[in-house]
C-alpha cells in the first residue's frame, strides 16, 4: 500500500504538510470521545443491571421515635413484602451501610451517626416475575407510617435516555470529525492535482492510468495519516491515562472507574487505523475523479 | 560526447531490442488516419476544419504551417491530449472514438512524444525522466535499467544519467526528451517544434536521431516551421494552413 518511489513531489506540497497535523488532531479528538462512548455504554450497562430486578423500601424516621419502633416498622415493611407474590428476597440494609452512602456526597469526617436517616430495605424480585408493584406500594404506605417504595423505574428511563443521548452526540462528533477529515484530504489532493498538473498530464499522455496516478497520491496520504494517526492516537491515549490516574486519586465512589473492557481496547487502538484508511480512500477517489475529466 | 559519436556508439544493441517492434509495425498498413476531422477548443472557433490524411506505416513526414495553424493541435489529437469536436481519428486501425477509456492508456505507450519545451520532470534525475514510460508500463526495474543505460548511452548522455534535467543544455534536455519518447519503441513519434530550442548543428543532428528512429520502423512526425530545416532533408509534407492541411512533396521524396 505504500510506495517507496513516487513520480510525483507530493511531499513538498505545503496542503499535503498539513495533513498529518490534521489527521493527528482529529483522531485526538475521535479517540478521546470514543473513550467517554465507551465508558457511557459500559456505565449505562453496569448501572441498568444494578436497578433491574430489585425495588427499594424506604421508611422515613420520626421525630422523637425509638430504634426499636423503627425497627419494628422496618419488621412490618419486609413481612408485607415477603407476602406479596412474586417477590424473592426483602432485607434491611445495616444503618452503617445507609451512612457510607453518603460519604461519597459529605465526605469521611461528615457527623452522619447524628442525623435522622431513612431505613432501607433492598427487595429482590423472583426471576422472570412481574409482580404488583403499584399494590405493594398502597398497602405499605397505607400500614407502614413514613414507607415508601421506589422501583428505580422512572430514574432508570432518565438515566437511559441521557446515556444513551451522551452516545448520539459522542457518535454524531465522530462522525463530523471523519466528514472534516475527509473534507481537508480532499482540498489538499485537490491543492496537489493543481500544483502537479503539468506532471500527471505528461503521465497521463506517457501511458499512464489513472490507478497509477491515484496511487501515488493514495499511498502519500496513507504514509501522511497514518504518521499523523498514530500521534493523535498516543497523544489522546496519554490524556485518558491522566484523567484516570486523577480520578483514581480523587477517590469518588461514583465517578466511573476509567476501565476499558477487553473489547474496547481495539476500538481504541483502530481509530488511527482507520483514519489512515479514510484517508487513503479520499484521496483516491478525489484523483480518479479528478482524472476522469481528462480525455 | 557528440550525438554523432554517441550514435555509433550505441546504436547497434538498442536496434536489435527494436527489430521485434518493427516486424508487429508492418501488420498494420496506416498509422494514422484522420478523416474530415474539426476541432475546437470549448465553445471558440473551429483550429482544425475538414482534415484528411494518412500516416502509412514507417514513414516519416514534416508537419508544417505558419504559427497559429493548428500544428499542435494537430498533433494533440494524435497523442490523445485532445479528442476531435467532428470526424474520425484512427490510431494503429481503431477508430479512437469507440476505443473505451480504460484502453486508451494502452494505445498512449504506442506513440511517443517529444514535447514542445520537452516537459521533463525537473525533481527527478535524467534516468528516471527516461525510465518513466517504462514504470508506467509496469516493467521490471532489472530490464528498466538495461534499456535506459543503453538509450542514454545512444543519444550520448551516459555521463548525465543522475542529473538534473535542469542542470542540462538547451540540447541534452532535447535528447532525454527523444529517449523518453522513444524508450518505450513507440510505433508512432510525434515532436513538436523540437528545434525550436536548439542551434541549426544540433537542430541537424536531431533529425539525423528521428530518420535512424524511422529506419527502425518508427513513424515519425515532426511539427516545424523551420522551412530551411524541412528543405534539407527529404521527406514529405503535411501542410496546414487556417484550420486546413494539404500534402506537399520534398525534393527526392516526392
Amino acid at each position: 500500500m505504500l510506495l517507496r518511489r513516487s513520480d510525483l513531489p507530493l511531499s513538498n506540497d505545503p496542503a499535503v504538510r498539513i495533513l498529518p497535523w490534521v489527521v493527528g488532531l482529529m483522531v485526538y479528538l475521535a479517540t478521546l470521545i470514543l473513550a467517554v462512548a465507551l465508558l457511557v455504554s459500559t456505565l449505562a450497562a453496569d448501572w441498568s443491571a444494578g436497578l433491574t430486578g430489585t425495588v427499594t423500601i424506604h421508611i422515613a424516621a420520626i421525630d422523637d421515635e425509638t430504634d426499636a419502633e423503627l425497627d419494628r416498622r422496618v419488621d412490618e415493611a419486609i413481612r408485607i413484602a415477603l407476602k406479596t407474590p412474586g417477590i424473592d428476597s426483602a432485607r434491611a440494609v445495616p444503618a452503617e451501610q445507609v451512612a457510607a452512602l453518603l460519604v461519597p456526597w459529605l465526605g469521611e469526617e461528615a457527623p452522619v451517626a447524628g442525623l435522622p436517616l431513612p431505613r432501607i430495605v433492598d427487595v429482590q424480585l423472583a426471576r422472570d416475575a412481574s409482580p404488583d408493584i403499584a399494590g405493594l406500594k398502597a398497602r405499605l404506605e397505607a400500614a407502614v407510617p413514613g414507607a415508601g417504595l421506589d422501583d428505580h423505574q422512572l430514574w432508570r428511563d432518565r438515566l437511559v435516555d441521557f446515556l444513551f443521548a451522551i452516545e448520539i452526540v459522542a457518535g454524531v462528533m465522530v462522525v463530523l470529525i471523519g466528514a472534516t477529515t475527509v473534507t481537508v484530504v480532499i482540498f489538499a489532493t485537490r491543492s496537489g492535482l493543481a500544483v502537479h498538473n503539468e506532471v500527471i498530464e505528461v503521465l497521463h499522455l506517457i501511458g499512464a492510468r489513472d490507478e497509477y496516478v491515484a496511487h501515488q497520491f493514495q499511498s502519500n496520504a496513507l504514509k501522511l495519516g497514518l504518521k499523523g494517526g498514530i500521534a493523535g492516537s498516543a497523544a489522546g491515549l496519554l490524556t485518558l491515562f491522566a484523567i484516570r490516574y486523577t480520578a483514581a486519586n480523587l477517590d469518588i465512589e461514583l465517578f466511573p472507574a476509567f476501565l476499558f473492557d477487553v473489547w474496547q481496547w481495539p476500538a481504541l487502538i483502530s481509530v488511527p487505523l482507520v483514519a489512515a484508511l479514510i484517508v487513503r480512500i479520499s484521496a483516491r477517489y478525489t484523483v480518479l475523479r479528478a482524472l476522469r475529466r481528462m480525455p | 560526447m557528440a550525438l554523432s559519436g554517441a550514435l555509433a556508439h550505441g546504436f547497434h544493441t538498442f536496434r536489435r531490442s527494436v527489430r521485434t517492434r518493427v516486424l508487429v509495425t508492418n501488420a498494420t498498413n496506416n498509422v494514422v488516419r484522420f478523416e474530415n476531422v474539426g476541432m475546437r477548443y470549448g465553445a471558440g472557433p473551429e483550429v482544425l476544419r475538414d482534415v484528411t490524411f494518412t500516416l502509412p506505416s514507417a514513414s516519416f513526414h514534416f508537419l508544417t504551417g505558419p504559427s497559429g495553424a493548428g500544428k499542435s493541435s494537430l498533433l494533440r489529437l494524435m497523442y490523445l491530449a485532445n479528442r476531435p469536436s467532428r470526424g474520425i481519428v484512427s490510431l494503429f486501425g481503431k477508430d479512437v472514438s469507440k476505443i473505451q477509456r480504460n484502453a486508451l492508456p494502452e494505445l498512449r505507450r504506442n506513440i511517443g512524444v517529444v514535447f514542445q519545451n520537452f516537459r521533463l520532470l525537473d525533481h527527478q534525475s535524467v534516468f528516471d525522466n527516461v525510465a518513466l514510460p517504462l514504470r508506467v508500463a509496469g516493467g521490471k526495474e532489472s530490464q528498466i535499467r538495461k534499456h535506459v543505460s543503453e538509450l542514454l548511452q545512444w543519444v550520448g548522455l551516459e555521463d548525465s544519467l543522475d542529473d538534473r534535467p535542469s542542470t542540462l543544455s538547451g540540447g541534452e534536455q532535447q535528447r532525454v526528451a527523444i529517449a523518453r519518447a522513444v524508450i518505450g519503441r513507440p510505433r508512432l513519434l510525434l515532436a513538436d517544434e523540437p528545434t525550436g530550442n536548439v542551434d541549426d548543428a544540433i537542430a541537424v543532428r536531431l533529425l539525423y536521431l528521428f530518420e535512424e528512429l524511422n529506419r527502425m520502423g518508427t513513424s515519425v512526425v515532426i511539427a516545424t516551421h523551420n522551412e530551411a530545416l524541412v528543405s534539407r532533408f527529404k521527406h514529405r509534407q503535411l501542410h496546414l494552413d487556417e484550420g486546413g492541411i494539404e500534402y506537399r512533396q520534398n525534393g527526392a521524396d516526392c
